[in-house]
């Protein structure tokens, strides 16, 4: 089985790397995304050093967004595990991304040991129409709206009412909400970057911390995409810095809009993007100055790019350590089906013998 | 290979061994002088203090919260531009690379993450891993969490919970144990706002004073080379030297170690109610052979303070500058992150002051220990200032000429008289730190001992000296030369490796099965998941 191309032409997967490593070293702004594990996160940022490169999420949009809560503003969170054990009321906040449905789910199923209240209520903040997760057993959230208010919107209302203040339209059921309030001994708003803009993420932040001045109450974060916070976290102690870093003046600067990669791409800023992510996704188009290298999971190459070369999937073909919103922090997974197919991290140390004369650090 | 570091003025304290002499060096190793033996290298040191790599017991550089607060502050990194060239990621600012290459500069060779939070035992680990050069470890956090406070509460059997002291340590690959604000995280989430050595957690019904004291003898009875070592109460609280005395107290002839004991020097004196309570906490010290404390120095300027006592933190959240902060409440202690600014005002006049007439009162220098508890009171970078202030009464002189006069009013610090020697310097920065944590392989100079030494040329500033070492060797590697790194290696995280209980096992499977809806797996790690060759060392348990 071919693993890796130079342009639709199947190469030994030495000279693809050879030949990803001499675009690499001519150009003179490269990008990269990436959405992979944190042994993938690590080298990729290691040879973005090294390349001078502006590096992002995939899909970074969204964790921009819950990065900027922390950059900005902070926040008050709490783990996975004591919001399981401890929230007597459960807010959802906006629409959360799918892969969080099992857990909101499980929240429904189960009731907080380490609360005297030994029940959980359920409240949904967003529009009327917004998707919610489906909680165990046909239970339903009682729905926090403003009509159809944008979600920043309906929290500062539900924000002003909660401090007694009138707003020019109430949120529905807030009577209901105010009175489990009253009753609770830690209400738990989940909340995420998916749908929620960054005021909706700082608003909310205000109501958590206005009702921490009498009682207790926290957020749990449950991130847009896992794979996405784990890299967060890897690139805040390799560089000091989220994503969206990029080394083009030798050392690392961030810059949430100088170096969203995707942004680069569509301004024209980029002459090589090199894309890590086990999922394959064409390119949405073809950029005629800029040359692609993807690191996939395929079995043919993929179609535009200079360099394609196949990669597992962490976790599934490899052991690998990944973020995981259940326990709040990184676990390490077996693979589910090892397979030969290298590791991302694999192939861009490879790349890196290709095109620079020390080894990476990592 | 045999390395000769010829002529240095050698400071041993250990061996006994203080004076102008040779070092040999045998790959990783220090050996005695062979007979007749040619080096393959020599290290001309004439001129330059020879000692063991300095160990720093107490520094906040990995971990969850470490982490948090570099998301928290990206503009923190104008505080560390001062950095290594032409190492991997050394431009980086406060990152782990950085890290390590800062430490190993001044002559550190082992640094420990005093707080791990076991449920990120994978996720510090990692990070250590990237932190170039030193060897590493950590303390792991207990004394919050459900699972201890519950067997507390049913009067659990203390081999019960020193199975599980001792699979904790073990599975989360640490080199000791660190109880945090006994209580406090688990009372707060119960919107409990203040808490002492003799409150209560609500729900357990047990007093911190319960946990301290449990986790003391547990910890005692493993066999753990380090005790316990605490964080008390009431931290930065006027009036918490009351706390701080009573936990002393408290240690009842088992040894017993207080974390940044300076933040705890406070009495309620003066018009402001803020006044220095260190020479009362020093004559504590003094008397009572079975505690060690370290001093979590403040030295003044921008920093950030990161702790798991996040009751403490919560509390301080006004006190932000820049005004930002992140509070967790975590499955056992979480944390809190609040960046603060030490001007010199009256009280951050006071906190330095309190901090260095604990260091010059404390008789002892191998019951007290160098640490700013890295960020909270300063940056690690600002030890070589420290070493300094200690060293010469002149420097602390000129100092205080800028301070504010009514808070130097109202403590002793001036009237005290004293100056480090280097051989005191010696004891507290290697020989005690390697004796309170079980490393004996380190924190001295003798043959067997690991080739980690620190060589400093002759400087009249201190601070030059001691910032910037003429040569450091990391397990006989030369990695540092003049001040620059030049060999790029990878350190270990020492961990202990206690016999762990199956039956105990099974009781955590069950328990994180019920609790969670999770497997123990799911908080298990492989060491291949480091991602490092031999990336822990293993120290052994007392027998």
């Amino acid at each position: 089985m071919a693993v890796a191309w130079i342009g639709n032409r199947e190469a030994l997967i030495e000279r693809a790397a050879a030949h990803a490593a001499s675009l690499l070293s001519s150009s003179r702004c490269p990008v990269f995304s990436f959405d992979t594990d944190i042994d993938g996160t690590r080298a990729a940022i290691a040879l973005a050093e090294r390349a001078g490169a502006a590096y992002d999420h995939a899909d970074g949009a969204a964790l921009a967004r819950e990065t900027a809560l922390f950059t900005d503003k902070g926040a008050m969170t709490v783990a996975p595990g004591e919001t399981r054990r401890r929230a007597d009321v459960v807010v959802i906040v906006g629409e959360l991304p799918r892969i969080h449905h099992g857990l909101v789910g499980e929240l429904a199923g189960t009731v907080p040991d380490l609360s005297t209240v030994n029940q959980r209520a359920f409240f949904v903040v967003g529009p009327n129409g917004m998707s919610v997760p489906p909680l165990n057993g046909g239970r339903e959230a009682t729905r926090l709206s403003c009509g159809q208010a944008s979600l920043a919107a309906t929290l500062a209302a539900l924000r002003a009412q909660y401090k007694g203040r009138r707003t020019s339209q109430p949120v529905s059921n807030f009577n209901d909400f105010a009175k489990a309030l009253a009753a609770a001994r830690f209400p738990v708003f989940l909340f995420s970057g998916h749908a929620a803009e960054g005021l909706a993420l700082e608003m909310l932040q205000g109501l958590i911390a206005d009702l921490n001045r009498k009682s207790r109450a926290s957020g749990l974060h449950l991130p847009a995409n896992e794979n996405g916070w784990g890299s967060t976290l890897a690139s805040a102690w390799m560089t000091g810095f989220p994503l969206r870093t990029g080394f083009a003046r030798g050392f690392p600067e961030f810059d949430p809009w100088r170096c969203d990669v995707a942004r680069m791409i569509a301004a024209g800023e980029a002459d090589l993007h090199l894309r890590i992510s086990a999922a394959t996704a064409q390119p949405k188009e073809k950029k005629r100055r800029m040359a692609l290298i993807v690191l996939t999971k395929t079995e043919k190459p993929v179609a535009g790019a200079a360099v394609t070369i196949a990669i597992g999937e962490a976790g599934v073909d490899h052991d690998a350590v990944v973020y995981s919103s259940r326990t709040g922090s990184l676990r390490s997974t077996e693979a589910q089906a090892a397979s030969q197919l290298p590791s991302a991290a694999t192939i861009i140390r490879l790349i890196a013998t290709h095109a620079f004369a020390e080894p990476l650090p990592c | 290979m045999l390395t000769k570091i010829a002529g240095g003025d050698i400071i041993d304290p250990v061996n006994g061994r203080l004076g102008k002499g040779d070092l040999w060096i045998k790959d990783d190793k220090i050996v005695p002088a062979p007979a007749g033996g040619a080096a393959d290298r020599t290290i001309e040191a004439s001129g330059c203090i020879v000692m063991a790599g300095a160990i720093d017991i107490h520094s906040h550089i990995g971990g969850g919260n470490v982490n948090t607060a570099r998301l928290l502050l990206p503009e923190q990194h104008a505080a560390h531009q001062l950095r290594p060239a032409m190492t991997p990621l050394s431009n980086a600012g406060w990152s782990t690379f950085q890290t390590g290459c800062l430490y190993a500069k001044m002559g550190f060779t082992t640094v420990v993450e005093p707080a791990m939070s076991p449920g990120a035992a994978l996720h510090t680990h990692l990070e250590l891993a990237d932190i170039p050069i030193i060897d590493k470890a950590t303390l792991a956090i207990l004394g919050n969490d459900d699972f201890l406070l519950s067997m507390i509460r049913d009067d659990a059997p203390s081999t019960m919970i020193e199975d599980y002291v001792a699979w904790t340590v073990a599975s989360t690959r640490a080199l000791g144990v660190k109880v945090i604000n006994a209580g406090a995280a688990a009372a707060f989430k119960e919107n409990v706002r203040t808490f002492s050595l003799d409150d209560v957690v609500p729900s357990y019904g047990v007093s911190s004073r319960k946990i301290v004291k449990t986790l003391q003898a547990a910890v005692d009875s493993l066999g753990l080379p380090h005790p316990l070592h605490v964080h008390c109460n009431n931290l930065g609280s006027p009036g918490s030297a009351d706390t701080a005395a009573a936990t002393i107290a408290a240690a009842d002839g088992l040894p017993l170690h207080l974390a940044h004991l300076q933040f705890y020097g406070y009495g309620t004196e003066g018009k402001r109610g803020f006044s220095s309570a260190a020479a009362r906490l020093a004559e504590l010290v003094n008397a009572t052979p079975e505690v060690t404390i370290d001093i979590g120095q403040v030295m003044f300027g921008q920093t950030v303070t990161v702790s798991s006592d996040v009751m403490r933190q919560f509390s301080a959240r006004g006190s932000a500058h820049p005004k930002k902060t992140v509070i967790h409440d975590g499955d056992g202690n979480g944390g809190g992150i609040v960046p603060y600014s030490y001007g010199k005002d009256f009280y951050g006049t006071m906190q330095w002051a309190i901090g260095l007439e604990l260091f010059l009162l404390i008789d002892d220098p191998w019951r007290v220990f160098f640490t700013t508890d890295h960020p909270n009171g300063a940056p690690f970078t600002a030890y070589p200032a420290l070493f300094e202030l200690l060293m010469s009464r002149e420097a602390r002189a000129e100092m205080t000429a800028g301070l504010s006069r009514s808070a130097l009013a109202l403590s002793t610090l001036a009237a005290i008289d004293r100056e480090y020697t280097f051989e005191e310097i010696a004891i507290m920065t290697r020989a005690a730190p390697a004796k309170l944590l079980g490393l004996t392989d380190r924190g001295h100079l003798g043959a067997g001992a690991t080739a980690d030494i620190a060589v400093y040329r002759r400087d009249r500033s201190i601070a030059k000296m001691l910032g910037q070492a003429a040569y450091v060797f990391k397990d006989g590697d030369l990695v540092v030369q003049d001040g620059e790194i030049i060999h790029y290696r990878w350190g270990k995280a020492l961990r202990l490796k206690p016999p762990v209980d199956k039956a105990m096992v099974r009781r955590l499977e069950d328990y994180h099965q019920q609790r969670y809806g999770l497997s123990l797996d799911w908080f298990n790690f492989p060491d291949s998941a480091i991602a490092r060759e031999q990336p822990f060392g293993e120290v052994p348990c007392r027998t």
